[in-house]
């Protein structure tokens, strides 16, 4: 088989990693449900997945679903029930093991905006409208606040990666450690950003973001070229595997529409 | 059942009813469904046709509909967790109103909305949240603050504890409006798929509207009570219309109609696209029949092979045929006449 692989594919692949068999994970729609369902069908057969609109059980038939509720996620699924159940119940409860959450902009302590971006910042006093109006958190703050881990999906470029969000949509560590004690949150934080260049990792001492690893076809000068603060090197960074191929045909089982493999 | 009871059960009428005899300019409308999920989508092209404005939209989720209103201009404020259209992008009718100021956006999560419908269903004066606090979700308000001067989400003392809650405020929205693909025409409603945040609007709401694909016999009702989660009882009046969610999905009926979300998202870019728009799929669908005709026959028979048909098989049986349909929606008319 062709052993060649898009970015999106090595991204969706190393996300896919950080799960583990028998934990109890929730999913958003697009990349990072392809990711889940990677890691269900290549080495967590025993993950227990649901989605943040109540959907368990279920396997994707027919293409990527348009949305978390739709026909192509209500075809097979064990139970359906509600956003209380899922995002509360399960998630804000601190029962969850992980979530997968996705950001417009992420920054050094791991905070994700998907709220919107300010032409120069938000200001103190007023709260204009933004000049780019994103999709607002959705499920992703619930799961930032009590998942006991997550991890942030980005496309790596420097307006992306910023030394503070515009807004925080979704907590990391906020202004670093021990920042989210102040608030009780029953989740630990985010464990990784996987990016389209690598994966960053919190370092355990200040909380803030690090190169853990590169991709073959990046390097951890590419990434700090394309990130809004000086990020660090960890000290136990190295180049992350590439993709096997049985990793490969398992996500391509998955991605059956071919989704990762258009850009 | 005596004659009067089987009046007084049937709750039907047509859509342009409902919209002209429950809503008004500048009211607080309610929606139910999931992103490009199933929802009242008929309900914001009845709403446009009959010309609202200055609506104050609630829903957990965005989706077509409030795009829709939105790119239409009709909306000034709108509150919920989330305005996109999953893989669809970004709600473009959306986005244009809340960058130009037309309209207000106040955010809250997904876990947020629903909570503050519990509280309204409860009438408790607030729910103690442990999420949207520590991000600006808790702090920055699009309407300028909340009730009487309040922050968005205050933050208090846990009583038992002392750590920090998030107190969020109830939501008793004037009027709901909830699709279903089931109901019967006193308004029982069967959920198929995720019942997202339904069952608590359904309770915090001060009316409810019901819009049913189907309208089953009661024997349907009576066969599966365990699934029919809003009541008859907390319903004011029951729509019938299938397609209602037409162009997003309804699991058990009928997919996406992909093509067509990413044709009216990307009308809503314009304001001349959003006219040509509504002149061509809005004014004219205005009963269940003429907004067939407009999706066309041959679409219906792609959209209605969901791999998900499975699931309205248990209830098939029991949905009325269109002309008896039609035929209780009339016998309320003339009863209403007669008194």
């Amino acid at each position: 088989m062709d052993t060649k692989f898009t970015r999106q594919e090595a991204m969706a692949i190393a996300t896919g990693r950080e799960l583990r068999d028998g934990e109890l994970a929730i999913f958003g729609v697009g990349l990072s449900m392809l990711a889940g369902y990677f890691a269900q069908e290549n080495h967590a057969p025993a993950l227990r997945s649901f989605t943040e609109g109540g959907v368990f059980g279920a396997r994707p038939v027919g293409g990527l679903p348009w949305g978390i509720e739709c026909t192509r996620i209500s075809s097979n699924a064990t139970s359906f029930s509600g956003a209380i159940d899922a995002l509360g119940c399960l998630v804000a409860s601190g029962r969850c093991d992980v979530g997968i959450i996705g950001a417009a902009q992420v920054d050094k302590f791991g905070n994700v905006n998907t709220t919107g971006i300010w032409a120069n910042g938000v200001p103190d006093a007023s709260f204009p409208p933004p000049k780019t109006r994103l999709n607002g958190s959705g499920g992703a703050n619930d799961i930032a606040c009590g998942c006991k881990r997550f991890i942030i999906m980005a496309a790596h470029e420097k307006k992306r990666f910023v030394e503070r969000v515009d807004y925080i949509s979704s907590p990391g560590f906020l202004d670093g450690k021990g920042s989210r004690e102040r608030y009780g949150f029953i989740g630990n934080g985010p464990s990784a950003i996987v990016t389209t260049l690598g994966i960053l990792r919190p370092n355990p001492q200040t909380c803030e973001f690090e190169i853990s690893g590169w991709f073959s076809f990046s390097s951890p000068e590419e990434i700090r070229e394309n990130t809004g603060w000086e990020i660090r090197l960890s000290a136990d960074a190295q180049q992350i595997p590439d993709p096997t191929e049985s990793e490969l045909e398992a996500l391509r089982r998955v991605d059956i529409t071919g989704a990762l493999r258009k850009s | 059942m005596s004659i009067r009871s089987a009046i007084t059960q049937n709750k039907l009428i047509t859509l342009s009813e409902a919209v002209r005899e429950h809503t008004h300019d500048g009211q607080q409308i309610a929606t139910n469904g999931l992103p490009v999920g199933a929802e009242p989508v008929a309900f914001a092209r009845e709403l446009l046709r009959q010309k609202r404005k200055n609506l104050h939209i609630v829903s957990t989720c965005a989706s077509s509909g409030l795009n829709l209103l939105c790119g239409a201009g009709a909306v000034s404020k709108m509150e919920g967790g989330f305005s996109g259209l999953e893989v669809f992008g970004f709600a473009n009718g959306i986005r244009r109103a809340v960058e130009s100021g037309q309209a207000a956006w106040e955010d809250y999560s997904n876990l947020a909305m629903p909570l503050r419908y519990l509280a309204g269903a409860l009438n408790l004066p607030f729910f103690p949240a442990n999420v949207c606090i520590g991000s600006d979700i808790r702090n920055r308000s699009a309407f300028g603050g909340n009730t009487n001067g309040n922050e968005k989400i205050p933050l208090l003392a846990d009583p038992f504890t002392g750590k920090k809650v998030g107190a969020l405020s109830p939501l008793k929205p004037d009027l709901a409006v909830i699709y279903v693909p089931f109901a019967d025409a006193a308004g029982n409603a069967i959920i198929l798929g995720s019942e997202w945040t339904s069952v608590e609007l359904s309770r915090a709401a001060k009316k409810l509207i019901i819009i049913a694909d189907n309208i089953v016999d009661k024997a349907c009702i009576r066969q599966y009570p365990n699934l029919v989660r809003i009541p008859a009882e907390l319903v004011t009046a029951v729509v019938w219309h299938p397609f209602a969610a037409w162009p997003n999905s309804s699991p058990g009926l009928y997919d996406s109609d992909e093509a067509h979300v990413r044709e009216l998202n990307a009308a809503l870019k314009t304001e001349a696209g959003t006219q040509e728009y509504l002149e061509k799929f809005v004014v004219p669908a205005e009963t269940p029949q003429s907004l067939r005709k407009l999706i066309g026959e041959e679409k219906i028979a792609v959209l209605t092979a969901t791999p998900s048909a499975f699931l309205a098989d248990p209830y098939r049986k029991w949905i009325l045929p269109e002309e008896e349909t039609e035929k209780l929606l009339n016998a309320r008319k003339t009863s209403i006449e007669i008194k």
